[in-house]
């Protein structure tokens, strides 16, 4: 195939304690470390093996977000994708959006092969992929723990509940990419710095001309509640003796 | 009697006298030091704590305090007697006041380190002492032997975050000195004299101390460098251009990297081909992002590096972290080895490993040197594991000879043979040798000053 698109969202770190913003409207993203969705970075690592085999020509980069994503899309390029495409949107785009969107640059570019992380850490939708293999009219493979590509068939593994399912699919295709799959490599600074020269396209998402789908409004954004201490109990009367207290028996 | 006494001061949660639940808190992790005693306490307050020591001192028991028992030369290890009372801070672990806009908070001795920057970091600032045993090591023993760790290139060992100290002395008087202030010249600044005393000048129960802003984003990079010294000049380069932005400079060798990539689960080789060293750098970038990444690029060019990683989230800062992190614990796996904890001026590093190794596999052959260490501020781990098949116990023996060695090297370069770790029950007789008889007097004029009747952690230390 000549070309792999493949989704890379911005984040907030998986490691960094999420806090809901002082205004109860988000979460705060202000001064807190952003990173590849680590799905996403699966997603890339795996197209880039694809194109190191030979298996395909290009691979781009796409993000849909605020104008800081570009971060995001220089790490992928330091990593090795060819270039970046970078949708811009202050606004959070929801999952059927932004698989219109991908749909408006499959068409585009004609890519065989979008290659999407199974979710985003920060939503924890996992419905981009399957959306956009839908209005694509394309197969899909989700959740792939392996994937074998041979001319225009894709050989898939998938992680699924009661085990490990290989399935056969025609290509062009959408695949997502679960935890296992690969591990990313690591950027060194030299590949770093050519990635400040490799091609970023911008597009504010008004330009594309796709429908925004606004299927649902975030209502409230609220902590988890704080768990209580525990207490340890001596034995099974002292627990049914607790439990009692609290009134739950 | 003392013990009822004891008992009665402390309350039914605060003593062990189950052998086997006394087992624990007898030897140090690393097996090298085993004592006994008849009863651990574990006061709550530090009433209880003042209270057990003017039980212990009426009745001439010495005392040995202990916090999270994660030391490595014996200092918190009773003697084989049996005699010796172990206090065990453990219990006195509550955080009394966190102050952000004072930037300081006032905690227990028994506070565990990571429980500390973690309540620190829980109102946005940032409390800076971090090492390998930060999950089990308590506060209290962190003061008590100075400790070091990674973050000492830019904040300073344990004692410069120390604002003031309550200590319970000798004869069983409690000192209150927990003043939060920065400017404070009113005497004596006795809150220094326990600070690295490891006890056996009196038991520390609480301590306020220094807090500051939480830095930027941190940024990590593995860098592949050639020998020691290019460590060293590039330590020196990015510290003059990058400034306080340095928070951690580690060096690791390529062996070192090998047994952690052999023995470790969980880990991975950063780059695809070998490097004879490595330094692990960590910075923070509030603004400087694309600076830090320059003045890098500028090393490799000059030639001082030869390759660059940069982790690219905090998923591979994990990893490269626990590389270094896991040294220790790979040694082991690689059989028996001896260990010098040591300093010297951080310009002289480079120099002095590789006249320690040279002088080491002269009089050791087959010895395996494994240095590390936070170059940054002069500290090296220059460990040495036993010859691949060479007999472990007869290795072992060799330790007072090979600390000799390597001490007079480093005594050469004008270093210390104690960096981090402390003395202990360890080195007393390197101290004897090492320190000039002038600052030995001083230290045993302070001592008798403090214990005239040497109650507190004897046989440490002096």
């Amino acid at each position: 195939m000549e070309k792999i698109l493949v989704g890379l969202k911005r984040v907030v770190d998986y490691n960094v304690r999420v806090r809901v913003r002082s205004d109860g409207n988000g979460i705060e993203t202000d001064g807190v470390k952003m990173s590849i969705n680590p799905f996403d970075e699966i997603a890339l690592e795996e197209a880039l093996r694809i194109k190191e085999r030979g298996e395909a020509s290009e691979v781009i980069v796409v993000s849909i977000g605020p104008s800081e994503a570009q971060q995001q899309l220089r790490t992928g390029l330091a990593m090795g994708a060819d270039r970046a495409i970078l949708i811009e949107s202050a606004e959070p785009v929801d999952p059927l959006s932004g698989a219109r969107v991908f749909l408006e640059l499959v068409n585009r570019e004609q890519p065989g092969l979008v290659l999407l992380g199974k979710q985003a850490i920060d939503n924890d939708n996992n419905q981009a992929g399957q959306m956009l293999a839908a209005i694509w009219g394309c197969p899909q493979a989700t959740f792939a723990s392996k994937i074998d590509i041979q001319g225009s068939t894709a050989t898939v593994t998938r992680e699924v509940d009661i085990g490990l399912e290989t399935i056969e699919i025609e290509l062009p295709a959408v695949i997502t990419t679960d935890l296992r799959l690969n591990e990313p490599r690591y950027v060194k600074l030299p590949d770093i710095m050519k990635a400040k020269k490799k091609p970023l396209d911008i597009t504010p998402i008004a330009d594309l001309g796709v429908e925004m789908a606004s299927a649902y409004t975030n209502v409230a954004f609220d902590p988890p509640e704080q768990r209580t201490k525990g207490v340890m109990v001596q034995d099974v009367a002292g627990l049914v003796d607790a439990l009692k207290d609290k009134g739950l028996i | 009697m003392l013990l009822d006494q004891l008992k009665t001061i402390v309350g039914d949660k605060g003593w062990v006298t189950d052998p086997e639940a006394l087992e624990p808190f007898l030897s140090e992790w690393r097996d090298s030091f085993h004592g006994r005693a008849a009863i651990v306490v574990m006061p709550g307050s530090s009433g209880e704590v003042a209270a057990v020591v003017r039980a212990c001192a009426a009745s001439g028991t010495s005392i040995v305090p202990q916090g999270g028992n994660t030391g490595l030369c014996g200092g918190a290890i009773p003697d084989a007697t049996g005699t010796q009372v172990l206090l065990s801070l453990s219990r006195m672990n509550r955080i009394r006041a966190l102050s952000p806009a004072d930037y300081s908070m006032v905690v227990e001795a028994g506070c565990v380190l990571a429980d500390v920057q973690a309540a620190a970091a829980e109102v946005d600032r940032l409390f800076p002492l971090s090492l390998a045993a930060e999950g089990s090591c308590q506060i209290g023993g962190n003061l008590s032997t100075n400790a070091g760790g990674t973050n000492v290139v830019r904040y300073g060992t344990a004692r410069e975050q120390v604002l003031g100290l309550e200590v319970v002395l000798a004869n069983g008087d409690i000192w209150d000195g927990l003043r939060t202030l920065r400017k404070d010249t009113s005497g004596y600044d006795i809150r220094q004299l326990f600070i690295g005393a490891e006890g056996t000048l009196g038991i520390i129960t609480a301590a306020s101390l220094r807090l500051f802003p939480r830095p930027g984003t941190l940024q990590t990079a593995l860098v592949a460098v050639r020998d020691p010294q290019a460590a060293v000049d590039l330590f020196a380069v990015l510290r003059g251009r990058l400034s306080d932005q340095v928070q951690a400079f580690e060096l690791i060798s390529d062996r070192a990297m090998r047994y952690v990539l052999k023995h470790i689960p969980d880990t991975r080789c950063v780059f695809a081909e070998a490097s004879p060293w490595y330094v692990l750098l960590e910075f923070s970038t509030s603004a400087a992002g694309e600076a830090v990444e320059h003045e890098l690029l500028q090393v490799i060019e000059s030639g001082l590096a030869q390759d660059v990683v940069l982790a690219k989230n905090s998923r591979e800062q994990q990893q490269m972290w626990r590389i270094r992190h896991s040294i220790s614990e790979a040694q082991k796996r690689e059989g028996a080895s001896l260990k010098h904890d040591v300093s010297v001026p951080v310009g002289a590093v480079g120099e002095f490993i590789v006249a320690a190794e040279k002088a080491i596999l002269q009089t050791f052959p087959g010895a395996r040197v494994v240095a590390f260490g936070h170059v940054g501020d002069g500290n090296v781990h220059f460990n040495v594991s036993q010859a691949k098949s060479a007999d472990a116990s007869h290795f072992l023996q060799q330790r007072d000879a090979m600390a000799s060695l390597v001490y007079d090297i480093v005594a050469k370069f004008g270093g210390s043979f104690s960096a981090e770790h402390g003395i202990g029950a360890l080195k007393r007789d390197a101290l004897r040798e090492y320190r000039s008889e002038t600052e030995i007097a001083v230290m045993r004029a302070v001592k008798k000053a403090l214990d005239p009747h040497n109650v507190m952690n004897p046989g440490k230390v002096l």
